[in-house]
């Protein structure tokens, strides 16, 4: 599906390209005579093979620029997160921006309205939510775990839902690392794709890989790494490091340990597999000094992503994001840290940020948020469109035409023409005159519930029966595997 | 009796600014001082300046950690003074702290840790990723009044029902008073695994303590 274009994506960026050299030169200081604590026999294996130094028995790895430069070599400029129908394949790295769902432990139900924890049909209707509305081009987990169901194969039965109701693509971050984890959700992906070559040959997925800072390759993550590779799934590889804990204070040096995190990162994926599609990701708030917590809403964070986008075009590879706010409920603050995120973000340029439907860091997910953010996700597409400048739309010979008043437009051909497409129109925001809204109108969140409650009610999962059924058999292959037999 | 107002003001003044080296030099030129009263009118005083400070948000997290560490520091060397002076420091119970098994999160246990000392409780840090056989093990080990488990993460704590279910088949359940806290934790979740207090934040888990064992 086409992302949103315009001449403003990629127009503005938290750093410059100078800034980009100094902390290049700062992130290879910190590789080269740092280092990085490696975990993971595998993984320092890798590294040795790359060229980088080994000490404290493979413990601790030392990774010099070339070793960097070769890296970055390989990898490719963009690549695609398929759907499985070709309208939903989501470039990424080709200027286009997209949005995607956001995911939360909580939900405000939508027809009680009560705050409960998500259960196995929440993870159902986010998944139909998203993939009825236009400006959603993809998933994350449609909710974080399903609490109605056994944690050994919760994973499972979530990815397994996902699939089964919509044919847009999906990301993937480990989530209870069951033993199981992830050959089962190989498995899955490679049954909704159609097979294992037509999984490899059209990834739906884009899997994660993390950095446990300060500066740790960890087992966990090296085996989504070799497991997202071999099944063919591009990954994005980033850390977890929240300013003033396990980064600086400064952003600055969040820019250098972030990329260097990053960057080790590459090192590792392209020895593992050389040209195996990968970008860099926002996700480094500061730490609330109050609270310890991490803050998504607060400035620092996109402007960190913005940093980091820019970063990830002077290396040549894309970059995605997280998109979330600190609001523990749909209210004006979610309105106003999100719409300076998201707008942040699309003016750097970043290919997908998952985003919509959350608030709460995480923790919280509406389906009527999931309506206004696919709203406020056209109004950010229309602002990168720009003003564009043409000779058709500069309408000289139309202004001269129409003349001082008594002239008017209102009824001209080039009118009808344009405003649809100069315009936009927007579904639910109001457009009424003060007194008209005070005779009778719907508040804003009234109109999302409608509306999704309407796509609950209507929409029908695109996706063929037949695999729908051989999803749900594997299911209960899992199901007996590690429930029923465990419990014999 | 010589009035050391001055001196102490300057020991709390260096906990407060986080100043360890400062602090460490104030102790050592602080060696004809009755350490325990250095212990509480210098060091004591200081960290609960930050304590309050904390909670009327005039100093952030940054600055309660930095004091925890000169206090830190700083009891140290008057334990051992007081320890060769043949007295003990009053103790208003001995708890043991860690962040459950699975998890690596450690600021807020920390912290904790940091205002119960403060407070005057002997608090044993486990650390992080602590298993059940942990927790109990110092807990005899060190007499303990109290288990005290946090963590951050959703999918882990309900371990801390683990610990105390191996508490009661060890049979020291009536001695060993358990407390939880942490962000997804709640009053209804520690209810729910048994525990007998549950804390939101570090100031809240002093008051706790102090009710369930009544000192």
């Amino acid at each position: 599906m086409e992302g949103f274009t315009g001449k403003r994506v990629g127009t503005a960026f938290a750093i410059t390209e100078e800034d980009c050299l100094q902390i290049h030169k700062a992130v290879v200081r910190v590789l080269e005579t740092g280092g990085m604590r490696c975990d993971d026999p595998r993984a320092a294996k890798l590294y040795e093979q790359a060229g980088c130094k080994m000490e404290d028995d493979g413990k601790l790895v030392k990774i010099p620029e070339h070793v960097i430069e070769a890296a970055f070599t390989t990898c490719p400029s963009d690549f695609t997160i398929y759907g499985r129908e070709p309208r939903n394949d989501v470039a990424i790295g080709k200027g286009e921006v997209h949005f995607a769902t956001m995911t939360g432990r909580y939900i405000r139900d939508l027809y009680t309205g009560e705050r409960r924890k998500v259960t196995r049909q929440d993870a159902i209707d986010g998944a139909r939510m998203a993939d009825a509305l236009d400006n959603v081009h993809g998933l994350y987990k449609s909710v974080m775990w399903i609490y109605d169901e056994p944690k050994i194969i919760n994973s499972q039965i979530l990815v397994g839902e996902m699939m089964k109701n919509t044919t847009k693509g999906m990301t993937w971050v480990y989530n209870t690392g069951a033993p199981n984890e992830i050959p089962d959700l190989v498995k899955i992906w490679q049954i909704a794709a159609g097979g294992e070559e037509e999984l490899r040959k059209k990834p739906h997925v884009l899997g994660h890989v993390i950095i446990n800072p300060p500066r740790v390759v960890d087992v966990n993550y090296t085996d989504w790494m070799i497991g997202f590779c071999d099944a063919g799934i591009p990954i994005t590889v980033y850390s977890a490091t929240m300013a003033g804990a396990t980064g600086p204070a400064t952003l600055g040096g969040m820019m250098v340990q972030v990329i260097a995190e990053a960057v080790a990162l590459v090192v590792l994926a392209q020895a593992y597999k050389p040209g195996h599609p990968l970008c860099f990701c926002s996700f480094n708030p500061s730490m609330d000094m109050r609270s310890g917590l991490w803050s998504f809403g607060n400035p620092e964070y996109s402007t960190l992503g913005t940093g980091i986008a820019k970063m990830a075009n002077h290396y040549g590879v894309p970059c995605v994001a997280f998109g979330n706010t600190d609001s523990c409920e749909t209210d004006q603050q979610t309105a106003y840290e999100k719409a300076l995120v998201l707008f942040n973000y699309a003016l750097a340029g970043i290919s997908l940020t998952w985003t919509m439907g959350g608030t709460a860091g995480f923790n919280f997910v509406t389906w009527d948020q999931m309506v206004i953010d696919n709203e406020v996700a056209s109004f950010i597409g229309h602002y990168l469109k720009g003003i564009r400048v043409d000779a058709e739309r500069l309408s000289e010979d139309l202004i001269l035409k129409v003349g001082p008043l008594p002239g008017s437009y209102m009824n001209e051909e080039h009118t009808r023409k344009w405003y649809r497409r100069e315009f936009l129109i927007p579904k639910l925001s109001n457009r009424d005159f003060f007194e008209t809204w005070e005779r009778g109108h719907t508040e804003l969140q009234d109109k999302a519930k409608e509306k999704a409650r309407a796509i609950l009610e209507t929409h029908e999962s695109p996706v063929p029966q037949a695999v729908q059924d051989e999803i749900d058999d594997y299911l209960a292959y899992v199901r007996e595997r590690d429930v029923d037999q465990t419990a014999k | 009796m010589a009035d050391h107002s001055e001196y102490f003001a300057k020991v709390a003044q260096a906990v407060e600014n986080s100043d360890k080296e400062g602090c460490l030099r104030l102790l050592d030129e602080g060696g004809d001082i009755d350490p325990l009263d250095i212990l509480e009118q210098g060091l004591g005083r200081g960290i609960r300046k930050v304590g309050d400070d904390f909670g009327a948000e005039i100093v952030f997290l940054p600055e309660l950690i930095g004091a925890a560490d000169v206090m830190k520091a700083g009891v140290a060397v008057l334990d051992a003074r007081i320890k060769a002076s043949g007295r003990a420091r009053g103790s208003q119970g001995t708890i043991i702290i860690g962040t459950v098994k699975g998890d690596i999160h450690d600021i807020g246990k920390s912290v904790v840790g940091s205002m119960l000392q403060a407070h005057g409780y002997d608090v044993i840090d486990l650390g992080i990723d602590v298993d059940d056989e942990a927790f109990i093990a110092a807990a005899i080990e060190n007499d303990a009044d109290c288990i005290g488990m946090s963590s951050l993460l959703t999918l882990n704590i309900d371990y801390m029902g683990v610990v105390v279910d191996k508490l009661e088949d060890k049979g020291l359940r009536n001695k060993v008073k358990v407390i939880v806290g942490g962000a997804p934790v709640t009053q209804e979740f520690a209810d729910e695994i048994g525990a007998d207090a549950f804390g939101w934040d570090a100031s809240d888990a002093v008051k706790k303590m102090q009710q369930l064992l009544g000192t």
